[in-house]
């Protein structure tokens, strides 16, 4: 077993051992005979691999180690997202990729889309083709055929029967899973929250690794009632001066934790995560009656990413998010060369402009080089507010 | 505590200035060199010594990026703040204010001393101070005798918006039979145009306040406002705008030691 290094230290230290633990899991699982799949994007709808009996993991890839090696085949000027998935697979340095069977890719963004196909030689790689309007018929109807192709695919890779009641079994327990982080996260819309952006990260971030569906449900449970009592005990983490914020932005892994760590060293608190890692994967509920394909199609289809156009589904969930969690300011994350973000962040400005609600953009990547400038810019909105 | 102190400790001089409620008592710049928390150390003894005062007299505030490094600072505020105050001192009713520092360019909106927002540049030389500094080495020149090509009026197109390749196009402009003057022009131009992309995005309005260490250059202002369209105002002080912000802040006994705070 390959422990992964990463050159954040502090930040990675909570996560090694998360996902130390999953590592260990993992290859047991791996053991006793269960297939894996590996993912990437919000928008794969795990319940079809649920539906299966397979494990699904999160390829985050959020360490800069393997960007060098994945720039060999790559180019510099490509969000590290892509570029350290990439690195990853080809140097089998995480154990995830490494155990991955099948691993499930988006046509989300032109980067993603053109490094699955490298990713394929290497790899057994499915590609949905997610369309990029939310609103249409013909999109809709090409996502609905491209989640019953990738049940397909499952079935065939893994020679299992994926049944309609196994599907609803599915919805159901991924809407528990929802629920139940979504009632964790609101616990910070309370003043003073009862835990910093960092403690609420962990428990969003760590729950993708944990394989066993009870467990996992079991330990989020415990989460929320730790976190609870804590503070119904007098148990006060959070200053209650310390300003509100919202972060927002692309999907960053572990890199969140750095940018969160300069922003709660600045003296303020993020209370709400509209990324993926958040809210933007557990506000909704997928429906439960009818057809399972169709519902978990609709369902996915809806997510509010930059990759949409138009993006409205994003800017309704950051008003919501901004009014139930009291925000005082909205932290935008941008990983370099993410077009669709970079682009839409101008308008995520102007709207919260017009809402009266101060607004920052930072720029980063997986390295660590740039905590300083980070650290003044989130200083100063900080103390702007 | 009666009296102030703000040291703005920037990535190329490092500035201190003593305050009281009636004004300024003592102002000091130096290199920053090769160690922040020497030369902050320097700075604040010979502001202290000149007006007779013992360290614990007076309540020191740090700013610029170096502030992480100043022990005895009482508080760290960053210099975005800084220059917002330090500039409504300056200029009463300041609403933009346009820093031009060693390390990085700043444009901030400012109301009554507040800053309602900001863009700093990306991680990146151009457009900073340093690479004038840089130019004005590669024409052998210093800075006062590159201010002085500036007034000639004479400029030339850069091409390269990044600093690196900006030096070697120098070179080649220089090889080519440009005058220093145009160069010079060219390359200040080019620092301008940088800034200004900066302020569109947030708005600019009038008065604008160019700080910091290029706050003097004439050439610089006189670019700056024609590219902006308005006038680009300056003070001898606007060097000092970070320190005398600094030192403003610690006098209103803002909650401003946030930088110190671990929540």
């Amino acid at each position: 077993m390959i422990k992964v290094k990463t050159e954040l230290p502090e930040v990675f230290d909570s996560f090694a051992d998360a996902r130390q633990q999953g590592f260990l899991a993992m290859k047991e699982l791996k053991d006793s005979g269960k297939g894996v799949v590996g993912q990437f994007c919000t928008y794969t709808p795990q319940e079809i691999f649920m539906a299966a009996d397979l494990v699904t993991v999160g390829l985050c890839s959020t360490s800069d180690e393997t960007i060098k090696e994945a720039e060999k085949v790559l180019p510099a000027n490509l969000c590290p997202l892509i570029k350290s998935s990439y690195g990853f697979a080809i140097t089998d340095k995480c154990p995830y990729m490494y155990f991955s069977d099948l691993i499930v890719g988006e046509t989300t963004c032109d980067g993603k889309k053109k490094m699955y196909e490298l990713l394929g030689e290497t790899k057994n790689v499915h590609i949905l083709e997610l369309p990029h309007k939310q609103d249409t018929p013909e999109a809709k109807a090409l996502w609905r055929a491209e989640i019953v192709r990738l049940k397909e695919r499952v079935e065939k890779d893994f020679d299992i029967e994926i049944t309609d009641e196994k599907l609803r079994e599915a919805i159901h327990k991924r809407n528990m899973e929802r629920r139940l982080l979504k009632e964790f996260y609101e616990l910070s819309t309370m003043t003073p929250p009862p835990m910093t952006g960092q403690r609420q990260l962990q428990v969003l971030f760590g729950s993708q690794f944990k394989f066993n569906w009870e467990d996992k449900v079991a330990e989020i449970q415990h989460a929320i009632d730790s976190v609870r009592t804590a503070y119904e005990n007098g148990e006060r983490t959070v200053s209650e001066d310390a300003p509100r914020i919202l972060v927002t932005g692309c999907p960053m892994g572990g890199v969140t934790e750095k940018v969160v760590k300069v922003i709660e060293d600045a003296g303020a608190v993020v209370v709400a995560y509209e990324n993926c890692t958040g809210a933007k994967q557990m506000d909704r509920q997928c429906k439960e009656d009818g057809d399972p394909i169709t519902n978990i199609a609709d369902h996915y289809i809806q997510i509010g990413c930059s990759v949409m156009t138009p993006n409205p589904n994003r800017m309704e969930l950051l008003d919501r998010l901004c009014q139930q969690f009291s925000v005082d300011g909205v932290v935008e994350m941008t990983l370099q060369a993410c077009h669709t973000y970079a682009v839409e962040a101008y308008s995520i400005r102007r709207h919260l402009h017009e809402k009266g609600i101060p607004y920052l953009q930072l720029e980063t990547d997986y390295g660590t080089a740039d905590i300083g400038q980070l650290a003044t810019r989130a200083g100063a909105f900080v103390e702007m507010l | 505590m009666k009296e102030y102190a703000g040291i703005d400790c920037g990535s190329a001089t490092c500035k201190g200035v003593l305050m009281n409620e009636y004004g300024i008592l003592g102002q000091y710049i130096r290199p920053t060199g090769w160690s922040p928390q020497t030369s902050a150390r320097e700075i604040f003894e010979e502001l202290i010594g000149k007006a007779g005062l013992q360290s614990g007299d007076v309540k020191v505030t740090a700013t610029g990026y170096g502030r992480v490094s100043i022990p005895f600072a009482d508080q760290k505020v960053t210099e975005i703040t800084c220059h917002a105050q330090g500039a409504q001192y300056i200029l009463p009713g300041v609403r933009t204010v346009i820093d031009i520092g060693g390390q990085d360019s700043k444009v901030i909106s400012v109301q009554n001393g507040k800053v309602l927002d900001f863009r700093m540049n990306d991680k990146c030389a151009a457009g900073t101070g340093r690479f004038l500094e840089m130019s004005a080495h590669r024409m052998g020149l210093d800075m006062e005798e590159f201010a002085q090509c500036l007034k000639a009026g004479k400029s030339c197109s850069l091409s390269s918006m990044c600093a690196v390749f900006a030096d070697s196009e120098i070179v080649s402009l220089l090889a080519a039979g440009k005058s220093r003057e145009e160069v010079a022009g060219g390359v200040v131009r080019s620092v301008a145009v940088k800034a200004a992309v900066l302020a569109d995005k947030i708005g600019v309005e009038s008065p604008v306040l160019l700080t910091g260490g290029l706050s003097e250059m004439e050439g610089l202002k006189t670019i700056l406002s024609e590219i902006l369209g308005c006038e680009v105002k300056s003070d001898p002080l606007c060097r000092y705008a970070g320190a005398v912000g600094a030192a403003l802040t610690g006098m209103q006994g803002r909650k401003q030691v946030r930088d110190n705070e671990r929540i």
